[in-house]
């Protein structure tokens, strides 16, 4: 990854490619490479939909490697949804694809004149912007077969479906898994609406005669990674719990917490959960013909996908995640895993993120546009998002504008993002990471759970009060590291418990560019990633008086545990204090 | 299909007792009420350590290893020998589960504090041992782990619960009279 492709949408005389050197950005990948940049370069003030905004998409920093887990793909810009700075990543194939071809990051830049709609192709003979009309209000499924009969089936695509030509503030960008489905999006924050206004509707890579990312200790790098994936398999949260159930084996547990939110957060149980658990749901895809055990890109150990088919055996839609199943699910009352398989599919196929989607349904639900628990009603409200009709672009552009539009109170969004699935109510410690992420509400914000091994600000005693605040922000500080290597997030609990794993992933990181690493590298990059965020928020306007839940959780207390949200302001104040 | 119906015969006044031989493979058709959470009949006033090693005759190690997320009355809980069982509690086991919230309701986990003011207050009473029923659920791999286990200990059924999973037994050999009040239900399964 030597280089960087810069694409002027809006140069006279049409779309224009630039290729050079990676400058100060050297070394960069992932979220480090999306987040310094666009802080460098996208005027704070610039409106997220216009020419000044830039669109930074970038492999992580071991992604294009012999290595696993390592194909998360990053992309920034200023955020439409929030108006924060905005990193949003993805699995799929795209990264090792983009990787192997040497771009260290793609940006889409300026704003093209008229109407016309383009696709990118790249591949090992260069970058082609060429315009075509004929993909126009295209949704990803049927826009990625139609793709697939000009460039086939050894590429990887990325593209926006209707929504994102929409410029709809939930807009996403798919990234296809395996099997060329559309099903790796890059969900949070409306970074689709940013590809939609540059008038790019697809990117097709091609790595047809590259190869692998070479490291520079091949041998080393052979052993650590060896010894990582032996980590992975022996851990019973990577190598069991999430290959048999996914991410969705924690919808009993956060219930049985009394923290899963209910009918648009005012509950924290709901009394079908176990109808939507990842129990149920893996019995149901192996029942169905389909899987609970897939990968969504090449060199994945862990796979925590699956594959959710009809009750004939008919594909519908990759399995749906724990957050997807909660926000189309218990939020809005519903309890038929058929029905939130079939939203999730609509989420994909019309290109919105599915947590915004279903939290903005739930809100709808509370505006009295449907009953909650009322299935028909939320597919019908997906279908007004799928054909852009005045409704559904008030749906898609996300719940904080749906509330406002429909006076409705009890909106769980901070900075304007939808809350994810975790009641702040009966999680405080959550609840500091979504008042005070650079990126609006994210649970993937404090996600990087090997703290402890990183000994992120030094040792913390976690039983004590003010252990939330320092937990936070090293939270924080971890995830924005990992989420700069190209590694899956999902890999922390085996790194969290196994200091050898870590140490593998270390020598992995040391050992493809030469150099030892250690964990106070990994910190600073964290540190210096979440700064310039923080910065770059600054100057767009954003305050400590941003950093806050809205008030409903700090009135409304939430069954089973009757708790509000307790955290002081002045606490919350200390997060970003290192 | 081998199932067959061994013993129906009151053991105690409210109590039918119902006992099946079943074929290993049928466990996951008990899947759906364990997660759900079913009655056991337990001695209570005892600890939840007491609880799951002394009588549900789990390993100690596998206790320590394998339930690492537990939950009383659904708060979580970090110190197994300072949470007293009363009668009615209604108890979760878990194996370890994902993601920054799965490391958070980890027993004595790390991330404890997070879920400070929901975790389960430690217990300092004497114990006392009575019998009671427990409310038990068992979540994810434990379903498979422990799932027999506990079925073989016996289940306490409604009358309606019983039937409705007893239609899941399609080939069972028998009617279903099994009186109008709750069934002990004991399931043991071939190897
Ligand atoms: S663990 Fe899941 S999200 Fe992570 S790379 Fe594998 S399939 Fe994708």
């Amino acid at each position: 990854m030597d280089k960087i492709a810069r694409i002027d949408m809006g140069a006279a005389g049409g779309p224009k490619v630039t290729v050079g050197d990676l400058g100060q950005y050297a070394g960069l990948g992932g979220r480090a490479m999306t987040s310094l940049m666009v802080a460098a370069e996208v005027h704070p003030l610039a409106h997220a939909l216009g020419a000044e905004n830039k669109l930074v998409i970038s492999p992580g920093m071991l992604s294009g490697t012999t290595g696993s887990m390592t194909g998360r793909l990053s992309v920034g810009c200023k955020s439409p949804l929030t108006g924060t700075i905005k990193e949003s990543n993805a699995g799929g194939q795209a990264a090792q694809v983009l990787a192997r071809l040497g771009y260290a990051a793609v940006v889409l830049e300026g704003k093209p004149e008229g109407d016309d709609l383009y696709k990118i192709v790249i591949n090992k003979d260069g970058i082609q912007v060429i315009a075509d009309n004929s993909l126009k209000l295209m949704d990803n499924y049927p826009l990625v077969a139609k793709l697939r009969q000009e460039y086939g089936d050894k590429v990887a695509y990325m593209t926006i479906g209707s929504a994102g030509e929409r410029k709809l503030l939930a807009a996403s960008i798919a990234c296809t898994d395996p099997e060329l489905r559309p099903t790796r999006h890059c969900g949070r924050g409306g970074v689709g609406a940013v590809m939609g206004a540059k008038r790019v509707k697809a990117i097709i890579i091609d790595d047809a005669g590259m190869k692998m990312r070479p490291p520079k200790d091949p041998e080393k790098y052979r052993d650590a990674n060896r010894k990582f994936v032996e980590g992975l398999r022996k851990h019973p949260v990577t190598g069991e719990g999430l290959p048999a159930y996914g991410t969705n084996v924690l919808t009993n547990v956060l219930n049985e917490a009394g923290g899963y939110p209910t009918n648009n957060f005012k509950s924290g149980q709901f009394a079908e959960s176990a109808s939507l658990s990842g129990e149920t749901q893996a019995a149901l895809e192996i029942q169905r013909g389909g899987s609970a055990t897939h990968g969504c890109h090449r060199g994945c150990v862990i796979q925590c996908s699956g594959i959710y088919n009809d009750k004939d055996g008919n594909y519908v839609t990759k399995q749906p995640e724990y957050e997807t199943v909660w926000s189309h699910g218990g939020h809005c009352g519903i309890s038929n895993l058929d029905t939130v398989a079939r939203l999730d599919y609509m989420d994909d196929n019309i290109g919105v993120d599915t947590i915004e989607m279903g939290v903005t349904i739930g809100v709808a639900m509370d505006a009295g546009l449907a009953e909650f628990g009322d299935d028909a009603a939320a597919i019908r409200l997906m279908e007004e998002v799928e054909k852009g009709t005045p409704l559904g672009r008030i749906l898609g552009s996300g719940a904080a504008i749906t509330g406002k539009v429909f006076g409705v109170e009890r909106v769980p969004v901070v900075k304007d993002q939808a809350l994810p699935a975790y009641d702040p109510r009966a999680i405080q410690g959550i609840g500091v990471t979504y008042a005070t992420t650079t990126q609006g509400a994210d649970h993937t914000a404090g996600y990087a759970i090997a703290t402890n091994i990183l000994k992120v600000g030094g040792d913390v005693d976690p039983l004590k009060t003010e252990g939330q605040i320092e937990l936070s922000r090293n939270l924080q500080i971890a995830t924005a590291a990992i989420d700069s290597t190209g590694m899956c997030l999902f890999i922390a609990f085996a790194i969290m418990d196994q200091p050898e794993t870590f140490q593998a992933l270390l020598d992995m990181l040391g050992s493809f560019n030469g150099i030892t690493m250690t964990g106070d590298d990994v910190v600073a990059l964290g540190k210096k990633v979440l700064s310039a965020e923080r910065d770059f928020n600054t100057r767009a306007g954003f305050n400590k008086h941003h950093d806050r839940l809205p008030r409903f959780f700090y009135n409304e207390p939430i069954a089973p545990h009757n708790q509000t949200f307790m955290m002081k302001d002045e606490e919350l104040d200390e997060v970003f204090n290192w | 299909m081998s199932q067959n119906v061994t013993e129906l015969s009151p053991i105690v006044p409210e109590f039918e007792t119902l006992s099946l031989l079943l074929a290993s493979d049928q466990l996951s058709i008990f899947f759906p009420i364990l997660q759900k959470g079913v009655m056991v009949p337990a001695t209570v006033g005892c600890t939840l350590k007491s609880l799951l090693c002394d009588q549900f005759a789990i390993p100690a190690d596998y206790v320590s290893d394998r339930i690492t997320t537990i939950f009383v009355d659904n708060c979580p809980v970090d110190d197994l020998d300072r949470t007293v069982i009363q009668d009615g509690s209604r108890v979760t086991l878990s194996a370890a589960m994902p993601g920054l919230v799965g490391a958070t309701m980890r027993r004595g986990g790390y991330y404890a504090a997070l879920r400070q003011g929901i975790s389960h207050v430690l217990d300092s009473g004497k114990a006392s041992n009575e019998c009671g029923i427990v409310h038990l659920k068992l979540f994810n791999l434990l379903l498979t782990e422990l799932g027999s286990l506990i079925l073989a200990r016996g289940l306490l059924l409604k009358s309606e619960e019983l039937t409705a999973l007893l239609k899941n037994l399609p080939e069972l050999p028998i009617s279903t009279h099994y009186g109008a009040g709750r069934t002990l239900l004991s399931v043991t399964f071939r190897e």
